[in-house]
């Protein structure tokens, strides 16, 4: 995959470049193209029989809102609504990863340590979301009048983009919302459908994935698309 | 074990009718079959070494049990026969057994008062014990073995099955051919392969066919009836010899691997197979395993190793990965391919090869089905210590789908079975399903 910090900035960053590299910044402003999918049915509707089993309504509204405009649904593939990124992120909240499991979590805390020093924080990701939310969408709300989800797209992809840089005024004990909500957008967008995510296997099919089968022995070295498709853990085929 | 009992269906016609002159005539024990003299000892080790040869600790030991004390349970349509407690404990053993009635148990399935033990006991075969390999048992359990309390169930299978007296008819027939061992070839390697593979491995009371009374359709190595294919707990115990033997084309040395090792180049054991070198053949000394390779290459010397027929189609088919293939060719790229490769030739000691397979074609697919659902692990050997694993699909695949998958591996690279119905794989899967609650 090409690095798009080696690429001059392009308004259509591919979505596919995009997850690919670290430069998010960049290329979030690149992707905002308010009102283009007007006339298409609503793909959030798809989440509509989801109850969530972490998040509350509003923040739940906020993550349906902020992955939409980190993957959004206009473009050449599935977006995370598509692909039911706010289920995968619910469940990871609700499960081992939101209780910090598998983290240290004794002190001394330090939060406003230098980010070189890693996760300082006393929070779980759970109430880093929680407490993340709540703060930034407050800070929404005093920029720019209303709270994130209800702000139209590019002034969504303008407070995320301040989001991004720090500049959203949270507490050093939640600086890593950020980090937290691309990274688990990227993951519950390519992640196995059995965490909630990748719904159908869009994610996969659409860069040529072959999933689970992790077997193309043949075709090592041959210049060509993969044609098979995709098969997903519990042996689903797409 | 099952097919043992199937024996004893056939037991109360013959029973029936020879019933008045088996009740009156005193039961005969063969006598010894050399004349050792009573000063000989066994050299060190030459015992257990002997029960190593006849597996008896895999049948008489409980999952989780002491060595030897019995109770191991196994299974038949007509109820569960436990394995006796052989430690010399005496209440609950053979403790105060002479030479002659631990003889007689191994060569006649009798007791010391006369009763007749079920051929669960593999006594048909261990007719051809030698007497040196009896003495040498009988001073290993009633010496070095610790003697266990450990009663053990009663065996109470329903009427008829339960007149053990039945089992005289049976033997009387079953038995026919004298006890003793002959080796058929002059050649010391030959011969001591033959010896084990006939007396103390009981390689035919799993691998011969059975006839009309249940009994091994025949005991020893001339008769092409003997290893010509029987079935276990459901799976094909493959032939060893004839047109559809397993191991045609096979050196002495890959016999030996994988007698030795449970693996070689061409396969794996896998069911009741695994007990045997786990408990059994894997501590076979290096010549003693050279010896049953290389009789079981002679009884395969009659004819060329098998025309490879596969034409290559099923490796193109797989390797093309077009999306439109069948669903059985899927479902082996999606599940199987990583191991056992496009080629279906595996890896050497690794992944089994499925081309050629004797558990891929097996007349009855049911090994097949549970490497499928179950997957499997080999017991680890001296020589191979490391447990290779194959995972089961059971939760993965649909009872369809793993029909489809069985009949494309049945029927790939030159293989040519029948293929498998979904309502084969249903009961099987009920049965792990059982098994496992
Ligand atoms: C395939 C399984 C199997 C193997 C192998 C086997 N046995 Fe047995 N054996 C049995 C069963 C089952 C019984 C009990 C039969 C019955 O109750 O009618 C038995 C009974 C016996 C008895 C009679 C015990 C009594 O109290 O009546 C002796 C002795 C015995 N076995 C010795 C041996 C020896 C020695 C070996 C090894 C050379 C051996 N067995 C191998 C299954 C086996
Ligand atoms: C308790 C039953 C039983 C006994 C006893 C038994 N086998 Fe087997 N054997 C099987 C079954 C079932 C299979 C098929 C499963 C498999 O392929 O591993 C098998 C398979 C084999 C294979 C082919 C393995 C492969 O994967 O291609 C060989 C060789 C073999 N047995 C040799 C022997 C020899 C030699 C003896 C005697 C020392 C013996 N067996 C005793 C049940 C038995
Ligand atoms: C992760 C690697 C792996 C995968 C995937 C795998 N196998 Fe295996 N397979 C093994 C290993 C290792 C063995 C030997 C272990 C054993 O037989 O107990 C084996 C053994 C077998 C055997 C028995 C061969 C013999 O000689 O007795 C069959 C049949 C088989 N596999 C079929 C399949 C099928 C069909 C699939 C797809 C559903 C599959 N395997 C997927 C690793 C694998």
């Amino acid at each position: 995959m090409t690095n798009p910090s080696s690429q001059p900035p392009a308004f259509r960053t591919s979505r596919r470049r995009f997850l690919g590299g670290t430069a998010s910044v960049a290329a979030l402003a690149g992707l905002a193209r308010p009102g283009e999918a007007q006339d298409q049915p609503d793909p959030r509707a798809a989440l509509d029989g989801y109850t969530p089993e972490f998040l509350s309504a509003a923040e739940w509204a906020f993550i349906v809102a902020a992955t939409a405009r980190i993957i959004p649904s206009e473009g050449d593939g599935p977006g995370a609504i598509e692909a039911q990124v706010p289920v995968f992120i619910d469940r990871q909240l609700a499960g081992e990863f939101g209780a910090a499991t598998d983290l240290y979590m004794e002190g001394p805390f330090v939060a406003d340590a230098d980010p070189n020093f890693g996760l300082q924080t006393p929070l779980t990701p759970a109430e880093i979301y929680r407490e993340g939310i709540a703060a930034f969408d407050q800070w929404c709300q005093q920029e720019q009048g209303s709270s994130f989800a209800d702000l139209d797209a590019s002034a969504q992809d303008a407070a995320l983009t301040a989001l991004s840089r720090g500049e959203a005024g949270l507490a050093p004990e939640v600086r890593d919302f950020w980090t937290h909500l691309l990274q688990n957008t990227r993951e519950g967008y390519f992640a196995d459908p059995m965490y909630g995510g990748n719904a159908g296997m869009q994610a996969w099919v659409y860069i040529g994935y072959p999933g689970a089968r992790a077997n193309f022995r043949e075709w090592v070295g041959r210049d060509e698309p993969y044609p098979m498709g995709p098969v997903n853990i519990a042996g689903e085929r797409a | 074990m099952r097919t043992f009992l199937r024996i004893i269906g056939v037991l109360v016609v013959i029973a029936v009718v020879a019933f008045l002159a088996f009740l009156f005539i005193p039961v005969q024990r063969t006598p010894a079959q050399a004349a050792l003299p009573d000063s000989w000892t066994p050299e060190e080790g030459q015992g257990e070494y002997a029960m190593r040869l006849g597996d008896c600790m895999a049948c008489h030991t409980a999952p989780g049990g002491e060595p030897f004390a019995g109770g191991r349970e196994i299974e038949s349509p007509l109820g569960v026969i436990y394995a006796s407690n052989i430690t010399p404990d005496n209440q609950t053993g053979i403790g105060g057994w002479s030479l002659d009635d631990f003889r007689a148990a191994l060569y006649d399935g009798v007791g010391p008062d006369g009763t007749h033990l079920y051929p669960a006991m593999p006594y048909e075969n261990f007719g051809r014990i030698s007497e040196e390999d009896v003495r040498a048992m009988y001073d290993y359990f009633m010496n070095d073995v610790p003697p266990v309390d450990n009663a053990v169930s009663e065996t109470a299978l329903s009427f008829p099955f339960n007149q053990r007296w039945g089992l005289r008819a049976w033997n009387w027939v079953a038995l026919s051919d004298a006890a003793g061992f002959t080796a058929e070839s002059t050649d010391p390697e030959l011969s001591r392969g033959e010896y084990i593979v006939e007396g103390p491995g009981h390689c035919g009371a799993c691998h011969s066919p059975r006839n009309a009374i249940m009994a091994e359709a025949a005991l020893d190595g001339s008769d092409p009836q003997f290893l010509a294919g029987g079935e276990i707990a459901g799976w094909t115990a493959p032939a060893l010899r004839g047109p559809n033997s397993a191991i045609r084309g096979w050196s002495a040395d890959e016999v030996a691997a994988i007698m030795g090792t449970g693996r070689n180049a061409h396969s794996a054991v896998n069911g009741e197979m695994q007990l045997v070198v786990q408990d059994s053949s894997q501590y076979f000394t290096d010549e003693d395993l050279q010896a049953v390779g290389a009789y079981l290459v002679s009884l395969n010397d009659d004819g060329p190793a098998p025309e490879v027929t596969d034409d290559g189609a099923t490796e193109a088919l797989l390797a093309s990965a077009d999306p439109s293939m069948a669903l059985g060719a899927r479902l082996y790229l999606d599940n199987c391919n990583a191991c056992h490769f496009a080629n279906g030739q595996g890896a050497d000691e690794v992944f089994p090869a499925l081309a050629g397979n004797s558990l891929v074609t097996a007349a009855q697919p049911t090994g097949l089905i549970s490497m499928i659902l179950n997957g499997s692990e080999l017991p680890s050997t001296a020589a191979r210590p490391y447990r290779l694993r194959m995972p089961g699909f059971a939760a993965r695949l649909s009872d369809d789908e793993v029909a489809a998958l069985a009949s494309f591996v049945r029927q790939g690279w030159g293989n040519a079975a029948a293929p498998v119905e979904a309502g084969s794989v249903a009961d099987l899967r009920d049965q792990g399903d059982a098994a496992t609650h």
